[in-house]
């Protein structure tokens, strides 16, 4: 039973983190009734409540951009509402380029897509201590490829939850 | 955790210093290279004279065979000539096989142990020598000889500097999966040899930058969270960051005395390109264009830096005087331009360019910003540097597997080639000449 249930907040977290992915249907709501009571304890049950209230940890950019979409807005607006009401915990925005970029210049774009995240978070009123930024530059590719849907899925900025 | 070159005694070979350089050829001029000779009495078993003589012949071959200008001929075991005909050799022989130059030489064992190794370079035509050079050695050394060997050769050809032979090479071994690689910094002889590591794996590593004579390392590090430049010093094995800041700091490249480094350091969604002594001191900050400005790389002659900048919409790449005044355009072709790097002789600057829809390539370009020209076929490659002859260029291409791989490729044309590594390489950085 136990098992049971981990397996449906891990269902629950990826379906929540696929919700922005481009170009990826949403999958069907779980029924009505099934959301499990978190088995979790400390950062990973703030992380896994933070997933399902918020909807996803990243956001998506266009090529060689650092502008936030209006899905991303949207994400980092819920990612916000999240934020203000947990101001005890630090988080670590981490922007990454895709392979397509060159190697100094990614990790230039992926400390300007972590920045830009950081802004709109503080914009929307989370306390600025709270978060810290770092770019991986096109290091730790999400998912492998030179196809422009893998490309698109690499150009990201990940809200991770510290401690 | 890397020790210093071994030390590599010059001795003086009896006859007069060389003469002055051959005017340089266009098209590659044949070199005949038989093997190096013994004395009568030597030692014919493994690790002795001749066993030493025939691997280091085959290594100046090797040497000669990767440059443009020269074409070597040999060694054959059949070209055996006699001690006293390495100063005296029968030219005309050379002359019927076509070749335009002759490299004699030989080992010798020496009574403390060591072995002396002289070679000399002869135009084949006017019977006349271009240049000697001779040294002692321990066993474990005689590459280094040869590698001297055949830069004096080189030199003698083409004018270009002696010593492009024996440098080292800088690069990140990758391994592990595509998604999660373990990166090190890892340093090797520029024939492929006596790879080390300078880091372990347990951080993240990226873009090493040896210094003119490899005695230090420039590199970036996630050690402690923030990527940031540090600096190895090979002579002490210390290491420290190169400008205390919390802040990132990136694509460090030394300037060609070795006194300077240029760097990038990003300030909230900015990031500008600095220079700082190379033993530390304040930082002077160059560009100040919002927008990314980075991968800066000084002018032989120190006083420009060309970097590549996004100020204009999209990379391209620009120069600047080295204290920042003067910065204008040089690239206008189309698509992205990165990563530059000036030659050692100051005549190109290696690039990255991406074009949409066709990959990346690497190219060059002068310093006016005319004669462009895309050199490798992509549709992955990137970081080029310079080797020391400047008619070289190491690059990084990735495969249709995804893994990195490094390559060279001659600024004059033709295939590139792969420059095997142990693990998967990426980053190059090749080194200046070193003594």
């Amino acid at each position: 039973m136990r098992r049971a249930m981990f397996f449906a907040v891990l269902l629950l977290v990826a379906e929540a983190a696929s919700a922005q992915l481009p170009g990826l249907r949403r999958r069907d709501p779980l029924p009505p009734g099934a959301q499990p009571a978190p088995l979790l304890i400390g950062i990973d049950a703030l992380r896994a409540d933070f997933l399902a209230r918020a909807g996803a940890d990243k956001v998506y950019f266009g090529g060689d951009s650092s502008v936030l979409t209006p899905p991303a807005q949207a994400t980092l607006q819920a990612q916000a509402a999240w934020l203000r009401q947990h101001p005890e915990v630090v988080v670590r925005i981490e922007g990454y380029a895709d392979s397509s970029d060159t190697r100094d210049h990614a990790l230039a774009v992926g400390a300007r897509r972590a920045e830009e995240v950081r802004s709109y978070l503080v914009l929307l009123g989370v306390p600025a201590a709270q978060l810290t930024t770092l770019s991986w530059g096109k290091e730790k590719i999400a998912v492998l490829g030179s196809a422009p849907a893998a490309l698109a899925l690499n150009r990201r900025a990940v809200t991770v939850l510290v401690r | 955790m890397i020790a210093r070159l071994a030390s590599l005694f010059p001795v003086s070979l009896s006859l007069l210093a060389a003469t002055p350089a051959a005017a340089q050829e266009p098209a590659a001029a044949v070199i005949a290279v038989p093997p190096l000779t013994t004395p009568d009495n030597s030692d014919r078993g493994a690790g002795g004279p001749a066993a030493i003589a025939w691997q280091a012949t085959q290594l100046i071959a090797s040497d000669l065979r990767s440059t443009a200008e020269l074409m070597p001929v040999g060694p054959n075991q059949k070209d055996y000539y006699s001690y006293p005909e390495v100063t005296a050799p029968t030219f005309s022989r050379w002359r019927n096989q076509g070749a335009k130059f002759l490299l004699t030489g030989f080992v010798r064992s020496n009574s403390d142990g060591r072995f002396t190794v002289g070679c000399y370079v002869y135009e084949v035509n006017r019977g006349r020598e271009l240049g000697r050079i001779g040294f002692a050695v321990n066993a474990d050394d005689w590459r280094r000889a040869a590698h001297k060997c055949s830069g004096l050769a080189y030199t003698a050809a083409t004018g270009a500097p002696a010593g492009i032979f024996d440098t080292q090479i800088a690069y990140v071994a990758e391994t592990g999966g595509l998604t999660s690689r373990t990166k090190r910094i890892a340093v090797m002889d520029s024939d492929g040899t006596n790879q080390r590591f300078v880091t372990v794996g347990d951080s993240l590593v990226l873009t090493p930058r040896l210094s003119p004579k490899a005695g230090h390392l420039a590199y970036v590090s996630f050690v402690g969270g923030q990527p940031h430049i540090r600096v190895v010093d090979f002579d002490t094995n210390q290491q420290r960051p190169l400008v205390p800041t919390g802040g990132m700091t990136f694509a460090p490249r030394y300037s060609s005395d070795g006194t300077r480094i240029v760097f990038s350091m990003q300030q909230g969604p900015n990031t500008d390109v600095y220079v700082v002594g190379a033993d530390g001191g304040l930082p002077q900050r160059l560009t100040a264009s919002p927008g990314v400005d980075t991968s800066g790389s000084f002018s032989p002659d120190g006083n420009q830096i060309v970097f590549e900048s996004d100020r204009s919409g999209s990379q391209q790449l620009y120069i600047m005087n080295a204290d920042g005044t003067g910065q204008h355009r040089i690239s206008f072709g189309g698509g992205w331009y990165a990563d530059p790097a000036w030659s050692p002789d100051g005549q190109w600057i290696a690039y990255t360019r991406r074009i949409p829809g066709v990959g990346t390539r690497v190219g060059i370009i002068k310093p006016d910003g005319t004669g462009e020209q895309l050199l490798s076929i992509g549709p992955a490659d990137e970081s080029p540097d310079w080797a020391p002859s400047s008619r070289e260029i190491i690059f990084e291409r990735t495969g249709a597997d995804l893994r990195p791989a490094l390559a060279r490729i001659s600024i004059t044309g033709g295939e590139a080639r792969k420059v095997v590594t142990p693990q998967d390489g990426s980053d190059p950085d090749w080194s200046g000449v070193i003594d």
